[in-house]
């Protein structure tokens, strides 16, 4: 304890190098932050969902097959059913853009009750259901698009051959493992709108979202559901919502590969740095490191004092990336930038991942020039001139 | 001018110091060419796969074939229109397509994606530059044959050579593997239009229609005709604008790969910031003696600078070689990612074209120039008293 300030000087000591090294570690870290925490988001969101027991119902072909919303009544139905909603992806251009935002057709009645912790105040949800053609949008797409209720929404189909004209009525919230930048619709409305049109498409749900009653039940549930529409034209498979989405991380293809390839990557490229840090800091200290030797610190001590020191560097330049990262992404708002690919935070599991790993690196970079110095022999320290 | 020799022995002269340098410089340049590469290779392969003269037909309001749909009646209008292309016997290079989408799983239990399925016509390959059967023999007509990428073959279970797949309920088999020059065709499966049509309980229509233009000139009387006829409701856009737009898909992409070059660039610049200055300030007795034997300010900023680009450069050179090696020994020829506009798989190879390698060679310059001037600044503001005099 007593040698503490003795190890800050030492770290303050080449105040511009101590400076760089940090820099180029938080640099590093605040990347490997950022690509885990979309990683991680994505556990987060699944783990916040556990509690409501969520299935989701599709073709077996996949989202790209038929559901007939004659199914929705008949899982309605089911003694194990707590409430169901159509959940259509309707893949509207809205405007000039080029990539939809979420927009589903749904049951106003019930999609509160399903997605029970998306908040839409009462009044708001009144007024939704009074409205044929209203809608209700998420509260982070509402204030990035500058959407207020009563604003007009057009949608041109693409998957759809039918246009939508839409109105907010209502604005959803919830906290921040809630996906807040969705659209919900009538489902009724595109489906009226398509039989109009006399198109093949009408009647297709895509997918229904139920909730069961509880959760031990929804393995038996799920057979259920697929063994009653085994034999149909159109049969079915459920899973529970967790297992949707990771099928969908699973479509984005080797990403996840990618993330943790470069993040190895940065990792390795950081003990070289400070590795290479620690040992220029030593080979200026060789005579200083022979001459504490000379006047009895033993080896354990020196060892320690270096690998603090090492460490201390690594943890200056976590704090400085990985809880910048943090601090950042809590602050600023890049959901403008970022619709398309979700919503980005950075979970405080993942900022402490990056200061472990910040202390881990300043670790084993300082244990080959600790261990030298340690080694070091007293005569031939105090003799070298550096 | 100092002779660059000084500073390549001065580098040798350290080589520890100088070789971790060159390590993390090496590092920083190749992961960043690494996902410039695969952000690149998307891009390429969206782009391989239009034909200048090609016109895609759609439904009005969709953007991708998946979601389009044009009735067999107005597709046979549409193969009788004027400006066309036509083949040695005078068939028109035109083919009304049918595009099914199929949920398989990938090999090696990663999950599962959707696939494209082809419906095509015998003209349909003369529509595709270098599409050829490599290895078994193609689909025949009628039966529930069908040929598959080569790429697409390894990543998906039942894709192989002589295995089945499902589509609905009914289960194809693969008689063949066909490549097709790197294009978007390389992430399909293609078989029977009709066999298909009556699996996906799609008789009667198509998805799209695939024209060839006989000409420039002819390209665009299409495109106004078809765009002009408002009974028919239908699109008709460039093959290039169609792949161009779909380049939005590998939006995720680019944007990772651009974070990743930009962060690990400036923590790469730290780092030789930090390289030079100790090399300077072991070297100021050395400074001290150049100075005094009559070598200007500017030579000695030109030397250090060179020297910590020539430091960088290496580092660059080593870092593209060994991403580029790793990437072809662990089969990264070919990735997957989900194509944003039409939710199926696309795979491609990365790309390690000039354009990717020429923005390496500027981020190790940039690391070079701006992680080398501060340090020699201050070898520059030496006083050449105080150099001689340090120890």
């Amino acid at each position: 304890m007593k040698f503490i300030p003795l190890i800050i000087r030492n770290v303050l000591r080449n105040k511009i190098r101590t400076l760089f090294t940090g820099s180029s570690i938080a640099m590093s870290l605040f990347l490997v932050v950022l690509l885990y925490s979309f990683l991680m988001i994505q556990d987060e969101i699944l783990e916040a969902t556990k509690p409501y027991n969520r299935i989701m119902v599709t073709n077996v072909q996949g989202l790209t097959g038929n559901l007939p919303i004659a199914y929705l009544d008949r899982i309605r139905k089911m003694d194990e059913v707590r409430s169901a909603i159509p959940f259509s992806w309707f893949g509207g251009r809205y405007r000039e853009e080029t990539i939809p935002f979420a927009q589903f057709g749904t049951d106003s009645k019930y999609v509160t009750d399903v997605l029970q912790e998306y908040k839409v105040p009462d009044d708001q949800l009144d007024a939704w259901q009074a409205d044929k053609t209203g809608c209700v949008v998420g509260a982070l797409i509402a204030k990035n698009k500058g959407w207020k209720i009563g604003d007009k929404i057009p949608l041109k189909g693409d998957i759809y051959p039918v246009d939508l004209e839409l109105t907010v009525r209502g604005i959803y919230d919830g906290d921040s493992t809630v996906d807040r930048e969705q659209l919900w619709f009538h489902f009724e409305y595109m489906d009226e709108a398509l039989k109009a049109k006399q198109q093949p498409m009408a009647g297709n749900a895509g997918i229904v979202m139920l909730r069961a009653k509880s959760g031990p039940i929804m393995p038996e549930l799920m057979e259920k559901i697929d063994k009653q529409f085994a034999s149909s034209d159109a049969p079915v498979r459920a899973m529970t919502e967790k297992e949707f989405q990771q099928s969908f991380m699973e479509m984005m293809g080797s990403v996840k590969f990618f993330i943790n390839v470069i993040s190895g990557i940065v990792v390795f490229s950081l003990l070289i740095v400070a590795g290479n840090t620690m040992a220029m800091a030593l080979r200026e200290r060789t005579r200083e490191v022979a001459v504490l030797k000379a006047i009895g610190f033993g080896r354990g001590t020196i060892l320690g004092m270096v690998l603090c020191e090492a460490v201390i560097i690594g943890l200056l330049g976590g704090v400085a990336g990985a809880l910048g990262a943090k601090l950042l992404f809590a602050t600023v708002d890049f959901s403008r930038w970022l619709t398309g690919f979700g919503f980005l935070y950075v979970p405080w599991r993942t900022a402490l991942l990056g200061l472990v790993l910040a202390g881990f690196i300043g670790l084993a970079s300082g244990i080959i020039p600790a261990w030298r110095a340690a080694q070091l022999s007293v005569v031939d320290g105090l003799r070298k001139i550096v | 001018m100092i002779p660059i020799k000084y500073n390549l022995r001065s580098l040798w002269a350290r080589k520890v110091g100088s070789l971790m340098t060159i390590a993390s410089t090496g590092i920083a340049v190749g992961a960043s060419v690494f996902a410039l590469g695969l952000s690149a290779g998307l891009d390429q392969t969206l782009e391989v796969s239009a034909g200048p003269l090609d016109i895609i037909v759609l439904r009005q309001g969709s953007s991708s074939e998946t979601a389009s749909g044009v009735s067999e009646a107005v597709a046979r209008e549409i193969l009788a229109l004027p400006g066309i292309a036509t083949d040695q016997q005078g068939r028109p290079l035109a083919a009304p397509e049918l595009v099914v989408v199929t949920y398989l799983p990938r090999r090696g239990n990663a999950g599962s994606a959707n696939v494209t399925i082809r419906g095509a016509l015998p003209v349909s390959r003369d529509l595709r530059e270098g599409m050829k059967v490599v290895e078994g023999r193609d689909f025949q007509p009628g039966l529930r044959e069908a040929i598959v990428s080569r790429k697409l073959a390894g990543r998906f279970e039942g894709l192989g050579m002589n295995e089945e797949f499902v589509v609905q309920d009914k289960s194809f088999k693969v008689v063949g593997l066909f490549e097709a020059g790197g294009g978007a065709t390389e992430s399909e499966i293609w078989t029977d239009q009709k066999v298909l049509a009556q699996v996906a309980n799609r008789t009667g229509g198509t998805s799209s229609v695939q024209i060839r233009a006989a000409s420039k000139a002819a390209q665009e009387t299409l495109l106004n005709h078809i765009k002009a006829d408002e009974q028919i409701a239908l699109k008709a856009i460039t093959e290039v604008q169609y792949f161009a737009d779909q380049a939005q898909a590998g939006l995720v992409l680019r944007l990772l790969g651009q974070i990743i070059a930009f962060f690990l660039t400036i923590g790469a610049m730290f780092a030789v910031a930090n390289t030079m200055y100790g090399a300077i300030a072991t070297r100021a007795r050395e400074i001290g003696t150049l100075r005094s034997l009559g070598f200007g300010r500017g030579s000695i900023l030109t030397a250090f600078l060179l020297e910590s680009l020539v430091l960088c450069l290496v580092g660059a050179i080593v870092g593209c070689l060994a991403s580029i090696a790793l990437t072809k020994l662990f089969g990264g020829q070919s990735a997957g990612t989900m194509n944003g506009v039409t939710f199926t798989e696309i795979v491609f190879a990365f790309s390690f074209g000039p354009n990717v390698l020429m923005k390496g060679a500027l981020l190790a310059v940039f690391l070079g120039v701006v992680g080398g001037f501060l340090p020699a600044l201050r070898a520059v503001r030496m006083k050449v008293v105080d150099a001689l005099r340090e120890v």
